[in-house]
């Protein structure tokens, strides 16, 4: 059978699209102002809205309606490039969209979302503090709830379930995001990136080193599950398995294995993090975002716990007196999280390299430089295309920063769409289940051992060192 | 085909000593990592800090 496209490049594809359409606002056009938005609400006839006013007369549930028909036609084209059956992929899309969209709505309600600066506005005494992204924790909550507690359900929408296509995408959109928020204040832009190198080296040379040798002296587990285990528990979770996996010829069982511990860990991880970041650092708000990336495992996670990070922080510091400018805490997770992604393939083939000339040597066998490309992720290609486009154009021509503001913060709209359905499929994909496996016990007691006794408090450490002092611009006016 | 299981595959695992080679890239991983870290930050000190 001919191979499809793969999961990457289709992100790069959708969401430089979305990105593309969005464009329309440099000149005079409003291509996406119909797409659906959510605000905080105490009555859900107002939960809904077109982003854009010129869109005013379609109402919220047109909107929604609109919004679902062209993810739903855009996804399924995708699905077929991905060799899957279209109409499988559409049934289960339209179940993840609602679902995830329904969570966030939820999520929004006052009584949940407000910050404590908008209870007056909106009549309400009290609220949980807990902004609008409060609904990716309940779409997340009901993800977990479908996958665990209605299995019959999770396996007719599986063709669907696909976090890292959703977060991917999403990723890429939110590139361009990034790109405006970094060229206002581009030396704080500089020494993120820089950071991101810090990160490289924490993740790769650190992490995987200290898990490597827990794994190997301490619990016995052979060479073929040490290695994908710490790159697992080290890098970037699922991907980096099983690159590590095929690096070293593991038997696909072993990162698939270690890959479903992966995920379970990194939800854990998800719903304790973001708050324990509000609690303790919400006057360190960069070096919360970049601990998000240094130690959330799978993109998913990471990148989506920076944002919930960034929501409960602003929320905290906003009730404080300081309105930081949105965008910041974000970037910082999603900066290291992705130079961590660019160096998964360079670090495959190096453990390549290693295994097949000095521990498992075989005659005539090479291991090709081109390896390296093949397991580059190539969203990264689409995130680096959005944020240095506009960043550029803002940086060149300052006069159109507000119309690239606009037309950004539109694609926003779908990467927050994007962002709720990665939470949504997260839930769905973590099957609590297998901590009760037989035999599980082993490889989660390495895995619990190093995440909360090493590599979260040494993420931590390495983001403080770069980042104690260095607050997100304040929202002028 | 039956999905492996979990247990059965770690039972099979046989005890594998650390080679010399996997405790130097280990060793060598560990100082390179925290030299790189160090000297990371020292530069990142010298040209954002001041």
């Amino acid at each position: 059978m001919k191979k499809g496209m793969t999961e990457d490049w289709l992100a790069v594809y959708i969401g430089l699209l979305i990105f593309a359409l969005s464009l329309a606002g440099f000149f005079g056009g409003d291509l996406l102002g119909w797409a659906v938005t959510t605000s905080v609400w105490t009555s859900v006839s107002k939960a809904l809205a077109p982003a854009s006013k010129a869109y005013a007369a379609l109402g919220g549930v047109a909107s929604l309606l609109a919004t679902y028909v062209f993810l739903l036609a855009l996804l399924t084209l995708g699905a077929k490039a991905l060799r899957l059956e279209p109409l499988r992929f559409a049934k289960g899309f339209t179940f993840v969209f609602f679902a995830g969209y329904l969570s966030w709505i939820a999520g929004s309600w006052a009584y949940i979302a407000a910050t404590a600066d908008k209870r007056a506005a909106l009549g309400i005494g009290w609220s949980l503090n807990l902004t609008n992204e409060a609904g990716f924790i309940v779409a997340l909550l009901a993800g977990l709830f479908v996958g665990n507690f209605v299995p019959y359900a999770s396996s007719r929408i599986k063709e669907a379930i696909r976090p890292e296509l959703y977060v991917k995408t999403g990723i890429v959109i939110l590139g361009g995001m990034l790109g405006i928020t970094a060229a206002e204040q581009t030396a704080l832009a500089t020494s993120m990136m820089f950071h991101g190198l810090c990160a490289i080296v924490a993740a790769y040379l650190i992490y995987w080193a200290v898990v490597y040798y827990v794994a190997r002296q301490y619990f016995g587990f052979s060479r073929e599950w040490a290695a994908p285990l710490a790159s697992g528990i080290s890098i970037c979770g699922v991907s980096a398995a099983i690159a590590t996996g095929s690096a070293i010829k593991a038997r696909p069982v072993v990162p698939v294995m270690v890959s479903s511990l992966v995920v379970i860990f990194a939800v854990v991880e998800l719903l304790l993090l973001p708050f324990v970041a509000q609690a303790f650092l919400y006057r360190e708000p960069l070096v919360a975002g970049a601990w998000m990336g240094l130690a959330v495992k799978t993109d998913g996670a990471a990148v989506t716990s920076g944002a919930i990070a960034e929501a409960l922080i602003r929320a905290k510091a906003a009730a404080n007196g300081s309105l930081y400018q949105p965008g910041w805490i974000l970037g910082a997770s999603t900066t290291v999280k992705v130079f961590i992604d660019v160096f998964i393939g360079v670090w495959a083939f190096v453990l390549a390299w290693i295994w097949s000339a000095k521990i498992e040597p075989k005659p005539g066998e090479k291991v090709r430089a081109f390896e390296i490309w093949e397991r580059f992720p190539k969203f990264v290609l689409g995130y680096l295309a959005t944020f240095v486009l506009i960043l550029a154009v803002a940086v060149a021509a300052p006069v159109l920063i507000p119309k690239a503001k606009s037309a950004m913060g539109q694609a926003n709209v779908f990467r927050g769409i994007f962002f709720v359905m990665t939470f949504f499929t997260i839930g769905v994909v973590s099957d609590f289940r297998r901590l009760w496996e037989e035999g599980i016990g082993k490889l989660a007691v390495v895995y619990v051992l190093c995440l909360f006794g090493f590599i979260i408090w040494v993420g931590l450490a390495i983001s403080w060192i770069f980042f104690h002092g260095v607050r997100p611009p304040l929202i002028q006016g | 085909m039956p999905e492996p299981k979990l247990a059965e595959e770690l039972k099979k695992m046989q005890r594998e000593p650390l080679l010399p080679i996997e405790k130097k890239l280990i060793t060598r991983s560990i100082l390179l990592g925290l030299f790189l870290v160090a000297v990371l930050a020292w530069t990142s000190q010298v040209l954002f800090r001041n």
